[in-house]
Formats: C-alpha cells, structure tokens, sequence
C-alpha cells in the first residue's frame, strides 16, 4: 500500500513541528526518517498511525484519504520505541490482543488465533517464549514481540519509532539486518524513524532527511550520502571535514588551496562553505600547483583497513580528518608532528548561510 | 568464643563507624523508638481486647447479639457498600482525566480533590447538615416532599462518601502517571475500542493500586466517626453506625459491650493493615520484576 | 470539555472522565462547602465576629491549635527517630512495627479514644503509676493531647522514611572520607535532605490535629475553657440548634486548613515528592 502526505504541518501551540511536509512512499517500500532529535520524524510518524492529527495537510494510504479516520481502522501496525507491550499479559497474549479485541463478527475463532501466534513466534524466532511475561525477556526479544503483535493484525503499513534505539550495539547489528530480511519476505510498506545514519543507510530503500519539521532531502542511502543536497545533510550524515572559504569567479580559495568548482553550481561569489569527507582526501609531502592545506600529523589510529589520522592546520588550527589505504600509508610513512598538505578529491561547496 | 564476637564486633564496628553509629546509640535509639511506639501504639490495642474479654468470652459475645448491635453493623455495611463502589469509580474517572490528558487547571482539580482530607471530619457533617438539615437551605423543600437525608441512612452515606472520597483517586492518579500512555496507543493502533483498552490493558496494570485504594477506603469507610456522628441524631438501632454504638455503650458505662464492638473494628484494623502490608509486597516483587 | 486539552489526542474519554469528576466532585465537596460559606454570610459581620470570638471559643483555639502543634512536635522529634530506627537498623520483629505505624490511620477515631481513656484513666494501665507522681491524663488538657499524638503519629515517620530509603551510602562515605564525624555527618548531610519531608510530616499531623474529634471527646472530659475542643464546640453549638454560630466556627477551621493545604502542597513541590501517607 503507497502512502500519501500532503502538505502536512503539524502545530504544537506556539511550536511548529512539521512545516508543509510533503512525501510519497511506494508500496511495498523501506523507508527511514532520518534526523536529529526534535526534528519532527516521530511526530510525523505518529501522524501517518493515527496517533496525532495533522493542524493542516491529508494523509492518503492507497490514494484514499485517512487523515479523520480513526487509528484503530487504519490497518497500520506501530512499533513503539519503548515497546509498550502490555506488561500484565503473556507474549502469547500480547501478540494475540489485536486479534481478540476484533468485533465478534471479524474476531477469528480460538484456534485460528492460536495458529496464527504461533506462526508470528516463529517468524520472529521465539517460539519457546509464548508463555513468558514481557520483563522476563532480554530488550532485542521485547522488539521483536512488539514486531509480531504488530504483524499479527495484517497491517498493510508498518510504521517504527525507533526501533533499535534502546538496544546495545550487537543486537541492535543483529536486528537491523534481520529486519531487512523480513521486509524482503513480508514486502510490507514500511517506514522507520532513527537518528542514527548507518543505520538509516543500511536498511532502508529510501532515506528522508529532516531538520527543523522541513525535509532536506529524500534519495536512496547512496544518493543522500554521495551527493548530500544541503549542509545539514552533509554535517549529519557524518564524519565530514568542513572548510571556510571564499568563491571567486567559478573557483573556491581554502587557505592556500585554490579549486575549480566542480559543476556549473551557480554559487555566487562570496563567502562559502566546503565540505569532503575523510577518504576523499589527498595527502602530500609537498604542496603541488593548485595549492594545498598545509597541516600538522596529530593522533594516528592506524586500525583496520584504513589508516585515520587527525591534522591540525597551520593556518588557523582547525582539526582535519583524514582516511587512507594502508597501502597508501604505508607509501606515506607519516608520524605524529611532521608536516602534510591536504587536497580534497572533490570539495562540496555551498554558500555560507547568512544567519 | 566470646571475646571472638567481641573483638570481631569492635574489628567491623570501627570499619562501619564511618556510615554507621555507635551500638550504644543504636541500642538507645531503636529502644525510643519501641517504647514510644508501645505507649502509644501496643498498650491502647492491648487495652481493648482486654477490656472486652474481662467478663469472659461468653459476655463478649453475647454483646454482638443485640439487636443494636446488630442494627449498627448492618448499617456500617451498607454505608461502605454504597461509598466504596462510588468512590472507586470517580477515584478510576478522575485517574484516567488525570494522567491520560493534558488539560488547563489539572493542579487545581488534584489540589481539589484532596481538599476533603484537610477538612474536619465535624465540619463535613455539618455542611450537610446545613444543607439538608430542617433549617438548611433545601431543607423546607425536602420536609415538604417527605424526604430524610439528615439524621437518616443518606445523610450518614453522603458523610461517609466525603470523608473517604480522595482514597483511590489519590493511589491511583500518581501510579496511572507514571505508568504514561504508551500501552493504552499501542492498543488503540491494535484496533481495541475505548472500553477494551481500559478493560484489558489499563484495569489490569493499575489493580494492586486500585486494591490498596479500597483497602484504606473500606478502613476509612467503616470506622468513620466525627463526620457520622454530626449527621446521624444517634437513633439506636436506625441511624448508629458501629463507631457511634460504641460511644452510646461507653457513654452508658457498659463497657464490656462498648469494647466488644470496639475490638471488632480494632480487629478491621489489623487485617486493613495486614492486607496492606501484602499488597505494598506483591507491588513492589512485581515492580522489581518489571525493572529490566 | 475539550476545549481545555492543551492538545488533541486519540485517547478516548475525557469528557465523559472529567466531566464525571468534575460532577461528582462539585455535588459531594465543592457545593456543600460552598453552602457552608453561603451561611455564614447571612450573619452581620458583628455577628459573624462575636460568633467567632467569645471567650470559650477563644479558649477552644487556644487549646486546640496549641496542643495540635505540641503534638506535631512531638511526632516531628519521634518520628525522624523511628523512621530512622526503621530504615537503617535491623532487629527482631522490625517488619510487624513498621506496619504497625501505621495504626491510627486505621483504626476508627472512637476505638482510639476510649482505649487511650481506658489506658490513662486513673486506674488504667499507665494512668495508675502516673497518678501518685500527680501527673493525671485522662479528662485534663494532657489527655487532649495524647490523643491528638496518637492520630498524627504515622505522618512524620511516613514521609521522612522514603527519603532515607532512597538516600545514597554514598553521600555518607563521601561525608566520612572527608573527615567528618559521624555526627557532623548526619546534622550537615543527612538532617537537610530529610528536612523537607521533615516539615511536611509535620504540617500534615498538625493540619490532622486541629480537626481531629473522634479521638479527643473520650479522653478530653470536654470541660469548657479548659478541654473543650473547636470541632467539640461546633457541635455543641450544632445540638443547641445555633447553626450559624457554628457554621462561623466552622468558617474558621476551614481557612485553616485551607492555609494549611496550601503550605503543605507547597513543601511537596519544594521536596520534590508527593506525600505518602494516607
């Protein structure tokens, strides 16, 4: 089922949470909503489930408009942060509630229930747990309880909030890849807020990013990490060098650097800011023609298959961080206090933000 | 073996010394404590079953055969069968407002709704009184269409219902807060009505809350005497409540009846305090459960 | 009803909750109480004051207010002890005490009072070794006060004992690793975290106190000027068919307590904590 928003802001008294959102999502489709905290992704989650309404806008599931209808017959399945599983009752219980509360005229027998249960343990690996309560289960078997007890209702949208927040760092891993598998399998529309972008890179089909109740770009994990659309996107999506600048005529001054821009960006001249994320710089022994930063070796963490290392700059002290192959830095034979000059591969250049 | 306790126990007193007192002042000060809390406490409970059994079982028990006696009970239990049920549906209702919503002068109505708990038990009867009673301001009106509430039955429910009226609302309200909102969405997006969420998510997760809220309601309920006593008109056998038998007993020197009825509300008491010693237990195994 | 959400939400049943609440909230306290003020405003203001101030209730306050905060003294001084007693140290039998404090919470007022008359009567248990030192309890002003001890007891030991449950050892050690003594420890670390509970315990018994009835008539012998309580005097005044004399008194009492609801709501939101004690 495809998801329509339209137009959507979202009003808190004086605050405004969401401004004019607008996004498609296509059936059968993963999607993340992605940003910080107090972005506005939950709210606007919690806008498609029914759990807020929108001060303006419609929400359309299947091109039919749902926006007044109530939560409990918009056939979406929520996964809360926390779980909120019912903690009085057992996981069996808690996966059969959307089954039993059903009118008795839809509500399926005792024994179609208890099928159906049994199947949804299955398919998220706990059959031995039916009869345990919810606080006698670790946090990665809560989560996906809750998946169950929403999967069991045949939600035709499946919304998270979260859903990997509370975890530690292996099962939350462990999880996401699991979660990828079953939406292969289930091939429900689905969509999923995090604040973490590996995470939204990892698993999703398309990432929406978000600040400030605006969305700042919508693509798939390589186009909003390789071609970020704005600064936020790029400060956010991580690990990224930032460099103040000048634009003059087509080309951007960094310190002693001097680049051609790119692409005919139709940046005015003035004040810029670039952007480069650590791999996608060079490092030298020797400034070459078009000039480079020059910059101190600080700490080294020559771990794993690349080599990290921080440089501070001459100029005016700024840190830079910088990723090479352990190829390159064996070649480098760099240590801790010798000079380097650094040339971005590709510098991504905006305006500076007049504030 | 002595001077091994001795010499262990001053070896850990002097290490403990730093969080924790001197045995003599320990010893001092749980023995002021126990003696305060027997004066006051053990010797006056003591006192009545004493009292009552002075005559022997066969006269104590012979007290609860009167007619009176009998009449006061009964009309203790129905004063509590009416408030209890009352109360616990206004303390669920204004739980629910309460800690589900967030609405404009929600510190007021909790303020509000604890204000009978500072009034004096005399001046809530006597605010029925003035409202009800022959010279109170519906009064006339309730003469002429042969209506009792003052000196009769609904008086001394409506007394009751005031004095104990905060109990569940007060146990309630706090935990229901606590407990946020998240299960009851989660039910609502499961497709459950109104009533299902309420009936199978909340009423389930707040009911040693809800038990401790009538115990101390019940307790209140049936041993209520200030308030009572300003609307009943003490007619034997029609308005007494079993607290106001005891005072006509005890006023008429009939002790030995006065204390047999008094040991039977004393006796309310204990099991009151035992049930709520077991239900802050059970609560609290099941809250260190839930912690993960 | 909606229009005082602050925001909409799915949850259903406000209206129909609220506006129960509110129902029944202004038919059983808000109204009466109302008319009790409705009342008393039918008298002259030197009505009004006469009613309020003649000698014998004059006398009553006296002894009322006075006794009631003798008493909540008391339970401040015991009660900080027991509760500490309770919390920080074992001994046989700690559990059955602990749930015994709470005894006059639940026990009726009338059972208090004449088994406290019946213990500190003359030739009660411990009147009758009190009475050759010529110290008599029962139907004197001491007597009043026994019983007003009695029913504001748990207050104090209720309030102060969850703060020092949830008091860290650690701030102890720290204290003690710094090189304060152990009673520097408890007047200069201990004394003013428990202080606020402190002071609502004592608000609490004292606000009891002052309304407290049941108790009192048995043991007080109700003598006027000299053991004869406010809420004794409002009945009185009640039986002698003087409404509005005793709805004045009544007025009285209840901006009292009002005043003190409002100190002790505002210890509550100053110590962080909702009082536990019933």
């Amino acid at each position: 089922m495809s998801i329509d928003v339209r137009n959507v802001t979202k009003t808190f008294r004086t605050f405004t949470a969401l401004h004019e959102i607008n996004l498609h999502v296509n059936t059968g489709e993963l999607i993340a909503l992605l940003g910080p905290s107090g972005c506005g992704k939950t709210t606007l989650l919690r806008i498609l489930a029914g759990l807020e309404g929108p001060t303006t806008g419609a929400i359309l599931l299947n091109d039919q408009e749902v926006t007044d209808r109530h939560i409990g017959e918009r056939g979406v399945g929520f996964v809360f942060q926390h779980y909120a599983l019912f903690r009085h009752m057992t996981v069996f219980e808690n996966i059969a509630f959307g089954l039993r509360v059903r009118p008795r005229s839809t509500r399926p027998t005792n024994e179609t229930i208890d099928e159906k249960v049994r199947e949804l343990l299955k398919l998220v690996q706990l059959e031995w747990l039916g009869d345990r309560y919810p606080r006698q289960l670790s946090g990665g078997q809560r989560q996906r309880v809750a998946l169950a007890r929403a999967l069991a209702v045949e939600p035709t949208v499946l919304l998270l909030d979260e859903p990997f927040g509370a975890l530690d760092a292996k099962v939350r891993k462990e999880l996401r890849r699991w979660l990828r598998r079953l939406h292969t399998d289930l091939h429900v529309t689905s969509v999923f807020v995090t604040h973490d972008q590996d995470e939204a890179l990892e698993v999703a089909d398309r990432v929406v990013v978000m600040n400030k109740g605006r969305i700042e770009q919508i693509g798939t994990p390589e186009e909003v990490y390789e071609h970020p659309a704005s600064p936020f996107v790029y400060d956010f999506l991580g690990g990224v060098n930032l460099f103040h600048g000048r634009v003059h005529e087509g080309r951007v001054q960094v310190g002693d650097l001097n680049l051609a821009l790119r692409e005919q960006s139709g940046i005015p001249d003035g004040p810029a800011i670039g952007y480069v994320r650590p791999h996608e710089i060079d490092l030298h022994r020797h400034p070459g023609e078009e000039g480079a930063i020059e910059a101190l070796v600080g700490r080294i963490q020559p771990v794993g298959a690349v080599a990290r290392l921080e440089m501070v700059r001459t100029d005016n002290g700024e840190l830079i961080e910088g990723e090479v192959s352990q190829q390159q830095w064996r070649e480098l034979a760099l240590s801790t206090g010798e000079r380097v000059y650094v040339r971005p591969k590709s510098l991504r250049v905006f305006p500076e933000p007049v504030e | 073996m002595t001077t091994g306790v001795l010499s262990l126990d001053k070896g850990t007193s002097r290490i403990a010394s730093t969080v924790a007192e001197p045995v003599l002042v320990r010893l001092a000060l749980i023995l002021v404590s126990l003696t305060f809390l027997g004066l006051f406490l053990f010797v006056p409970l003591a006192a009545i079953l004493f009292e009552a059994l002075k005559h022997g079982l066969g006269t104590y028990l012979a007290s609860f055969q009167e007619p009176d006696a009998i009449a006061a009970i009964q009309l203790t239990l129905l004063a509590t069968a009416i408030a209890l049920p009352l109360n616990v549906v206004f303390g669920l209702s204004a739980a629910w407002a309460i800690a589900k919503f967030e609405f404009w002068g929600k510190q007021v109505l909790i303020t509000l709704i604890d204000l009978p708990f500072s009034v004096s038990p005399v001046v809530a009867g006597l605010i029925y009184v003035l409202l009800f009673g022959l010279q109170g301001a519906l009064g006339p009106w309730l003469a002429a269409h042969d209506i009792k509430i003052i000196f009769a039955v609904p008086g001394i429910v409506l007394a009751t219902i005031f004095v104990t009226f905060p109990f569940v609302a007060r146990e309630l309200i706090p935990h229901m807060q606590a407990q946020g909102k998240d299960e009851e969405e989660a039910a609502l997006v499961l497709g459950a009505t109104g009533w299902q969420t309420f009936r199978r998510v909340t009423l389930p997760s707040i009911k040693w809350s809800l038990l401790y809220g009538v115990i101390l309601c019940n307790a209140r309920a049936m041993g209520e005497f200030g308030a009572v006593s300003v609307v009943s008109g003490h007619i034997r056998g029609e308005t007494n409540t079993m607290p106001l038998h005891v005072e006509i007993l005890y006023n008429e020197y009939n002790y030995v009846a006065a204390f047999a009825v008094a040991s039977l509300l004393a006796l309310l008491s204990l099991v009151t305090l035992a049930a709520k010693s077991l239900v802050e237990w059970t609560s609290s195994v099941e809250q260190k459960e839930n912690r993960p | 009803m909606s229009i005082l959400l602050k925001q909409p939400t799915v949850l259903p049943g406000f209206g129909l909750t609220l506006g129960f609440t509110l129902l029944y909230l202004s038919l059983i306290v808000l109204i009466p109480l109302a008319g009790l003020f409705v009342k008393t405003s039918a008298l002259t203001g030197e009505q009004f004051w006469s009613a309020v101030s003649d000698p014998r209730t004059v006398a009553s306050y006296q002894l009322t207010f006075g006794l009631s905060f003798v008493a909540a003294l008391l339970n401040a001084f015991f009660g900080v002890i027991i509760a500490w007693v309770l919390v920080r140290y074992s001994f046989p039998g700690r559990k059955f005490v602990d749930a015994l404090v709470d005894l006059p919470f639940a026990l009726p007022t009338a059972v208090a009072g004449i088994a406290l008359t019946a213990v500190f009567s003359v030739n009660g248990w411990i009147g009758r070794y009190l009475e050759p030192l010529g110290i008599k309890i029962a139907f004197t002003p001491l007597g009043v006060l026994v019983a007003l001890t009695f029913i504001g007891l748990p207050f104090v030991v209720r309030t102060v004992q969850p703060v020092l449950q949830d008091l860290e050892k650690e701030i102890e050690e720290a204290a003690a690793s710094l090189g304060a003594t152990r009673w520097k420890t408890v007047t200069r670390v201990i004394f003013p975290e428990v202080f606020p509970a402190l002071l609502t315990g004592f608000t609490s018994a004292f606000a009891r106190a002052l309304g407290e009835y049941g108790s009192v008539v048995f043991i007080s012998g109700n003598m006027p000027m000299r053991t004869e309580i406010t809420p004794l005097l409002i009945i009185t005044k009640l039986e002698q068919y003087d409404y509005a004399g005793a709805a004045a008194i009544a007025v009285v009492m209840l901006v009292a307590s009002f005043i003190l609801l409002l100190i002790i709501n505002g210890l509550q939101w100053w110590s962080g904590r909702r009082q536990v004690a019933f």
